[in-house]
């Protein structure tokens, strides 16, 4: 079991561990409505070490990424990160990757539903020792910072010009001596960013952003509450709707794929399923407020017949109810209808995102 | 009570409408169904800039002849909240389906 460098801060805070993919992750610190109410809120600091990390040189590396991710990576700007995904010989999805453009190096950041292992075979197939890549996994720590007030607590970090960074950017700067590179990057809906820190200096920077978020009001978090984040945010999530469903054209994830490549892992099945038309496609639902029977695996029904199941929920406190993401028929895949659970309860196609976060009400430029 | 094959109908047709100019107007590298409907249309997913969000404002405006509100930011949150946009204006209007 990979287990973060920072697990004993974590530990310290009276963290609950749990085990994914032969990784040990930080599942929850206080209860879930508390670390959920600090991202809405306020802002909440979550350890994302159990990501796979890489350093790529851009002189060797180029054509290795491209080889491998579904998205263009010779088209990523300086200074800009590419959202994608890696996945198997038959296209079906293995991780959510960032791949961020540094200027004569590339950072490849792999969040996957298998071991290390299966990941490393797949990037020593794909020539990660002749691409010169340095594999950051367990010299360096990843750690979020998400929340509306997010930015606040950057800042303070390190200066008023992290508020100019776009969405999906990167950014070096100093820090105890050393660099950590900073990802405009989150999956909540709200301002996002995460920070990759050598180990030297985990403990340290832990400190001093668990200070700032505490000064701004915010608290640690764990990584259970980001699944309901992400999917009322709609962002794709890997571990629930990814894991469940794999095919990432019944996803609807196209917009991470460059389809006019030549090659990529998985390419030629997946332009094979694109070509024939897709047959299923994924769509948000919601139930009734006081309704908890939306849940995984519900079926949908839809006339009598079972025409397609839940593969992802969570309670939306935004919403006041349980919301999903279900499997249905291209068909029968439009937002507004009205279906019934096994229950008989209905259970409503909605359009997604369902929420307004509150972030996209602050203008940084006049903070 | 509207059936959910009148919605579907409705919507397939306000959807296609609009996918298919935002795709010319934007010059996206996809096809219609290579959008879902739901996925963001600024940042992560389609990654557009705010200069396309005016191309989006415009391209509904003169797709669906309705104006969008000033504040019209949370309109743009997908297609699928636009197109819930273009039927509740539509419904206001009088429009026919």
């Amino acid at each position: 079991m990979r287990a973060s460098p920072l697990h004993n801060k974590f530990a310290a805070l009276g963290a609950t561990f749990a085990a994914q993919h032969g990784r040990e992750i930080v599942a929850r610190i206080a209860d879930r409505p508390a670390e959920y109410a600090a991202v809405r809120e306020v802002v909440g600091l979550t350890d994302f070490s159990f990501v796979q990390k890489f350093r790529v040189p851009e002189a060797t590396g180029l054509d290795f990424l491209d080889s491998l991710v579904a998205g263009n990576v010779p088209r990523i700007r300086f200074g800009r990160v590419l959202h994608t995904f890696l996945s198997n010989d038959d296209g079906l999805l293995l991780a959510d990757c960032y791949i961020a453009n540094n200027d004569q190096e590339f950072i490849f950041l792999c969040e996957s539903i298998v071991p290390d292992a299966e990941i490393l075979r797949i990037l020593d197939a794909a020539g990660l020792k002749a691409a010169g890549a340095e594999d950051l996994t367990e010299t360096h720590v990843l750690l979020g910072i998400d929340g509306v007030r997010a930015w606040e607590v950057v800042k303070e970090a390190f200066g008023a010009d992290v508020l100019g960074l776009p969405y999906l950017s990167v950014e070096v700067y100093p820090f105890e001596g050393t660099s950590v590179y900073l990802f405009r990057a989150g999956k909540t809906a709200e301002f996002g960013y995460q920070l990759l820190a050598p180990v030297a200096v985990a403990e340290a920077l832990f400190d001093k952003l668990h200070g700032l978020a505490q000064k701004s009001g915010g608290r640690c978090c764990g990584f259970d509450v980001h699944n309901d984040l992400r999917l009322e945010g709609r962002f794709f999530n890997i571990h629930a709707e990814g894991a469940r469903v794999r095919d990432p054209l019944v996803l609807g994830l196209q917009w991470m794929v460059d389809f006019e490549k030549e090659k990529f892992g998985g390419a030629a099945a997946i332009n094979r399923r694109r070509a024939e038309g897709l047959n299923q496609k994924i769509v948000g639902v919601a139930v009734e407020p006081g309704n908890r029977e939306l849940a995984v695996g519900a079926k949908i029904i839809e006339g009598g017949q079972v025409i397609g199941e839940v593969v992802a929920d969570c309670f939306s406190g935004v919403l006041n109810r349980q919301i999903g993401l279900a499997v249905l028929p291209v068909a029968w895949a439009y937002s507004g209808l009205t279906f019934r659970l096994e229950s008989g309860e209905p259970v409503q196609t909605i359009s997604m995102p369902p929420i307004m976060p509150k972030s996209l009400k602050v203008k940084l430029d006049e903070v | 009570m509207t059936s959910n094959q009148d919605i579907i109908t409705r919507r397939a047709q306000i959807t296609a409408t609009f996918k298919e100019e935002l795709i010319r107007r934007l010059n996206l590298p996809f096809t219609p169904e290579d959008i879902h409907e739901d996925v963001s249309l600024f940042g992560s997913g389609l990654g557009l800039d705010s200069l396309d969000a005016l191309e989006i404002v415009l391209c509904a405006e003169s797709c669906f002849k309705l104006k969008f509100p000033e504040d019209g930011a949370p309109i743009l949150r997908s297609i699928n909240t636009i197109v819930d946009f273009v039927i509740a204006e539509q419904d206001k209007q009088g429009v026919q389906p």
